[in-house]
């Protein structure tokens, strides 16, 4: 035991042993630091490099119509999409990808080489397509479920149900003011990564599932929309209108039961219509009323007593207010009339004068009161307002062309609503397009919008006596052409001039408004024609026989007890009616041999050799001699007066002179033969794009 | 030689702590290379078979060694020695086979090398033990020239390879081995002194006078990443990085075995060498962790006890020297393992991948039984 001191081993070795438990000491406090206090910050950091999100897109919420059918819902479709920071050789993958997916190779290059996070590469891919991609593991290339939106009835309701974007968003109508809604909840899935961040395809997998989106339905019935829309659209290319809407309303409880414009869009591919025919203009846009705000003037005055419906006037065809001649429409005037007459014969100077004997103060009141000057809150986006003049600025001229629908602008909603309150008896109520909020599979409801009284504005009696008077108006007066065959129905017209340059212009808004039946009102309604071309303009005219067919065909399709006899005189007796054929795809010899032979006029509209579109649809009956309209090409279909003119008669026209009116209309001639113009092909009034090609013959003069 | 006594004194702690440590390092690299192509080669248990025939050769040669004597006469030691600076030697010789920057190993042939620096370890302490045990003289500080030269061979001729860690290892056991023979304390302490201000000094002049470094890059690159973690996360402070991650992820009853990720998705890299521990305790969480840092706690202690009752002062720095061993490569491997200590390539015994490692860690737990059953209180 040489050198070896039992004492200074023993004294070493403890220290030593203080050591080691100094060192596991230490190594155990960072352990635990690291596991224990730290812990969650480390394992945040573990999952972060390891797992990617990808979004899981929830279902846009289907809606309904009130009879719950539907007319837009998502169904799954798969994306492919790229991550271009984890795209390793750009340049080949795009190739690959490009082959894959029949893009241009220029163009997915572009994506890969995008600096962004993610990049949609080919939204709808066939299913071998997206196959192709997986099969081909390109790192950083993944294919997607991804919802994809579907307008079940194409244009049906187009404007009403608006459009949603690719990623979901609603972007107009319903699908934008409803979007919280329809939207969803994303879900997310996240897949695991290796650290060169490969995909590794038995990874672990999180699923959070998305929430689909509640579905709506809607206060719209589709029968009775398509009802609106197929008698909106004759009434439109009938006349030659640049464009024309409808709303129908229960006036009981504001629901509305359809809202159509004309020229419509299939928001199926809304991208190919300039966003000027997307604009549901019937709410979003104000006019001038003309004299279908005689109705307001009218309620006004009968609650405040002025007037009667006995209450005798005389008409010299004008009133002169202070220093100005307003003149009746009529020229002469309409001489001794009772008021239910003057209501009848719309006269102006009468109007003009209820409007002067109540003053700005209380006429105004009622204007407001009628809900004029302020959104009627229907649940839509974009709605317009209406300009009210402000008191001061009413003088008595103002105040007189006031009281027959002049200087005040206002939107259509606002006069049906309007109108609602005198057929329910005289509650202003809000109107309402959705019904109900429900559950993503449309079972449960999870939200229901009851009525909406917003105030009372006329008597019971009031609005009894003026329901009266505006039957009376369609019974005897102008607006005769609204008649329906069994039921009573309560209207006015209405005609009113667009302001142009300096003053009115030519341009007419044709409208009638009015509700049936009178005793127990089902529905109300308005239709408006902007700027028809025909020769007459009137409301009375063009606008009241559509007004008739849509509220006749909506009474029998809610299957409203006839309250007349059917015998009666009527532009809807049943007695020998027709079905209208099927003329879908066939040539256009052959369609219009069938509808001579079933006794049905025909509007041919487009060029082409096949019938790719009819109105009204095959089954639907109609009286003899109904004008159907044959569409023979896609551009006529959803055509408009942004797109096309209408052909001038030339007849008379030298070939230079033929050239230069047609030149301005964005159409071009071929003229044949030589001297003054005899014939043209097509016929004057028919709707041709611009661009089109007319066919002029010209004959050599007698002198 | 044969004796049931001999069997009643082996201590038995040591035995089963290493066995226990051994069995939780096979499922550990079962489970790091399980679904690593490269190393396995498509058998999820290659890696395990390699371990477990180097564990069965390191425990016949264990075996052997608890029933032969330490006192092996001096042309033993000799020969030892010889043998150990031959196989340096040789290592740094076209017969050298580089990895990852150092050339430690030579190829056997076939799937199996060997690291000549591991049994360096053992071969220097038993041959140092038995230098310092047969000095008369041990307190001047011209004392130390022989056991400095003795040492310096080696030493140097692992530092050419490079291999830093094993180098450290060696300095290390040297002081401890020093300090327990008895040489004065006040001259050891200068003496580490005077290396870490050399050390500082070094540095210093580096950084201001751009003088050259005895050091490679990557190795002044791993000192520069544990003082400041948080410079390089996704480059060379990557590793430790990733490490703690794992670690911390790990939590306090992990995530489950084979249930870890850093290691399998590629995370961390030498999951199932350097950076078994954090793999261990991702998969495990502090509940593993603690109990692997209480075995080799055991297993120091024991160790200790041991050289306290060692029969002769070769046998109580043999022993020494050992512990010193154990000791510095878990306090390393593991530091650094959860970034307290810089990143040098040592395995933590017993539970890493490597066949002459364990080899070596099984022979050496062979010398200390052996000095334990030939303790002084029980001659037979």
């Amino acid at each position: 035991m040489s050198g070896l001191n039992p004492f200074m081993i023993r004294k070493r070795t403890t220290l030593l042993l203080l050591g080691i438990f100094g060192v596991i000491g230490i190594l155990i406090g960072r352990l635990f630091y690291i596991q224990g206090i730290k812990a969650n910050y480390y394992h945040g950091l573990a999952e972060d490099q390891r797992l990617r999100d990808i979004r899981v897109e929830p279902m846009r919420g289907t809606i309904f119509d009130r009879k719950m059918n539907t007319l837009a819902f998502s169904f799954e479709t798969e994306a492919v999409y790229a991550i271009p920071y984890q795209i390793k050789n750009a340049q080949a993958d795009a190739k690959i990808i490009a082959e894959k997916l029949n893009l241009s190779e220029k163009e997915v290059y572009s994506k890969l080489t995008k600096k962004t996070s993610f990049v949609w590469i080919k939204l709808k891919p066939a299913p071998e397509e997206a196959q192709a991609i997986k099969e081909a593991r390109i790192p950083g290339v993944e294919v997607a479920q991804k919802a994809q939106r579907f307008y079940l009835q194409g244009s049906l309701a187009a404007h009403l149900l608006g459009i949603s974007g690719i990623d979901n968003q609603g972007l107009e109508g319903i699908e934008k003011y409803y979007d919280q809604f329809l939207r969803g909840i994303p879900g997310s899935e996240q897949a695991e990564y290796d650290s060169k961040g490969n995909y590794i395809p038995m990874g672990e997998r999180r699923f959070i599932d998305a929430q689909n989106g509640a579905s709506l339905v809607l206060t719209v019935d589709q029968v009775i929309q398509y009802i609106a829309e197929r008698e909106l659209e004759k009434a439109v290319v009938e006349n030659g209108a640049k464009r024309g809407a409808v709303i129908l309303m229960d006036p009981m409880n504001g629901e509305i039961l359809a809202l159509a414009n004309y020229p419509t869009f299939d928001p199926n591919r809304y991208a190919q219509f300039p966003s000027a025919q997307r604009r549901n203009w019937v709410l979003a846009d104000q006019f001038e009323p003309g004299s279908t705000f005689k109705i307001i003037t009218a309620a006004a005055a009968l609650e405040e007593g002025i007037v009667r419906r006995d209450s005798p006037f005389f008409d010299p065809g004008y009133i002169v207010v202070e220093d100005r001649t307003l003149k009746c429409w009529r020229a002469g005037g309409h001489g001794s009339q009772t008021f239910v007459e003057a209501a009848e014969n719309s006269c102006n100077p009468v109007f003009a004068s209820l409007a002067l004997r109540l003053g700005q103060q209380k006429f105004l009141q009622y204007i407001r009161a009628f809900g004029f000057g302020e959104q009627t809150g229907i649940d839509f986006p974009g709605e317009a307002k209406g300009i009210i003049p402000p008191l001061a600025r009413i003088k008595n001229v103002e105040l007189a062309t006031i009281g027959f629908g002049q200087g005040i602008s206002i939107t259509p909603i606002q006069l049906l609503s309007a109108l609602s309150a005198i057929a329910n008896g005289g509650e202003l109520v809000q109107p309402r397009l959705v019904k109900e909020i429900r559950t993503p599979d449309g079972q449960d409801v999870l939200k229901e919008f009851s009525k909406n009284t917003i105030r009372r504005v006329i008597s019971k009696e009031t609005a009894r006596e003026l329901a009266t008077i505006l039957s009376s108006v369609v019974e005897n007066g102008s607006g005769n052409r609204a008649r329906i065959a069994g039921y009573t129905v309560a209207g006015k017209t209405g005609t009113a001039q667009k302001p142009g340059k300096g003053g009115y212009g030519e341009g007419r808004i044709a409208s009638f408004i009015g509700f049936a039946p009178v005793e127990d009102p089902k529905v109300a309604g308005i239709i408006i024609l902007d700027e028809p071309q025909g020769p007459v303009k009137y409301g009375g005219v063009i606008a009241a026989p559509f007004f008739s067919t849509i509220v006749g065909d909506t009474l029998k399709y809610l299957e409203v007890k006839p309250s007349k006899s059917t015998k009666e005189h009527g532009p809807n007796s049943d007695e020998n009616s027709v079905e209208v054929p099927n003329l879908l795809h066939l040539p256009k010899k052959e369609a219009l041999r069938i509808l001579s032979e079933a006794g049905l006029t025909y509007r041919e509209l487009g060029a082409g050799e096949y019938v790719i579109a009819q109105n009204p649809k095959a089954g639907v009956t109609v009286k003899p001699k109904t004008t159907i309209l044959l569409y023979y090409d896609e551009e006529s279909r959803y055509g408009n007066e942004l797109s096309t003119v209408i052909v001038p008669n030339l007849s008379g026209l030298t070939p230079q002179e033929a050239e230069k009116t047609l030149k301005k209309l964005g159409l071009k001639l071929a003229p044949q033969g030589w001297g003054i113009a005899h014939q043209q092909i097509p016929a004057p009034g028919t709707r041709l794009s611009s661009g089109a090609t007319v066919t002029v013959y010209f004959v050599a003069s007698n002198e | 030689m044969w004796d049931k006594k001999l069997l009643k004194n082996i201590d038995y702690y040591l035995l089963i702590s290493v066995f226990l440590l051994m069995v939780i390092g096979l499922v550990m690299i079962y489970s790091a290379t399980r679904n690593n192509y490269a190393l396995t080669g498509g058998d999820p248990f290659a890696l395990v078979k390699k371990q477990l025939i180097a564990a069965a050769i390191g425990v016949l040669g264990m075996i052997v060694i608890i029933f032969s004597d330490y006192r092996f006469p001096d042309l033993i030691f000799q020969i030892l020695y010889g043998i150990n600076l031959l196989l340096l030697v040789l290592v740094l010789s076209p017969l050298g086979m580089e990895v990852k920057g150092a050339k430690s190993w030579i190829n056997l042939g076939g799937a199996f090398s060997l690291q000549p620096s591991e049994f360096a370890k053992l071969l220097v302490i038993l041959t140092l033990a038995k230098h310092l045990a047969d000095k008369e003289e041990l307190d001047s500080f011209w004392d130390l020239w022989s056991p400095f030269l003795h040492i310096l061979l080696p030493l140097v001729l692992i530092l050419l390879q490079p291999d830093l860690g094993t180098t450290l290892v060696f300095i290390f056991f040297f002081f401890v081995m020093l300090y327990i023979a008895g040489y004065n304390r006040r001259f050891l302490l200068g003496i580490i002194l005077a290396g870490i201000l050399a050390l500082v000094l070094l540095f210093v002049s580096h950084y201001y006078l751009g003088t050259p470094l005895p050091f490679k890059q990557h190795q002044i690159q791993r000192i520069t990443i544990f003082l400041n973690p948080d410079r390089d996360p996704t480059g060379s402070g990557w590793n430790v990085r990733q490490a703690i991650i794992a670690v911390g992820s790990g939590r306090f009853m992990g995530k489950g075995l084979f249930q870890g990720t850093q290691g399998r998705l590629g995370f961390l890299p030498e999951s199932h060498n350097d950076f078994i521990f954090a793999i261990l305790c991702e998969e495990l969480g502090f509940c593993g962790g603690f109990i692997v840092l209480s075995l080799f706690f055991i297993l120091i202690w024991r160790c200790l006890v041991i050289m306290q009752q060692a029969k002769d002062k070769e046998g109580v720095l043999i022993s020494a020297g050992i512990t010193a061993m154990f000791l510095f490569h878990i306090l390393e491997n593991i530091g650094m393992n959860l970034g307290i200590m810089p990143i040098t390539g040592i395995p933590l015994p017993f539970v890493s991948y490597g066949g002459s490692s364990i080899i070596t860690n099984l022979l050496a737990i062979g010398f200390v039984e052996n000095i334990w059953i030939r303790r002084q209180k029980l001659l037979f």
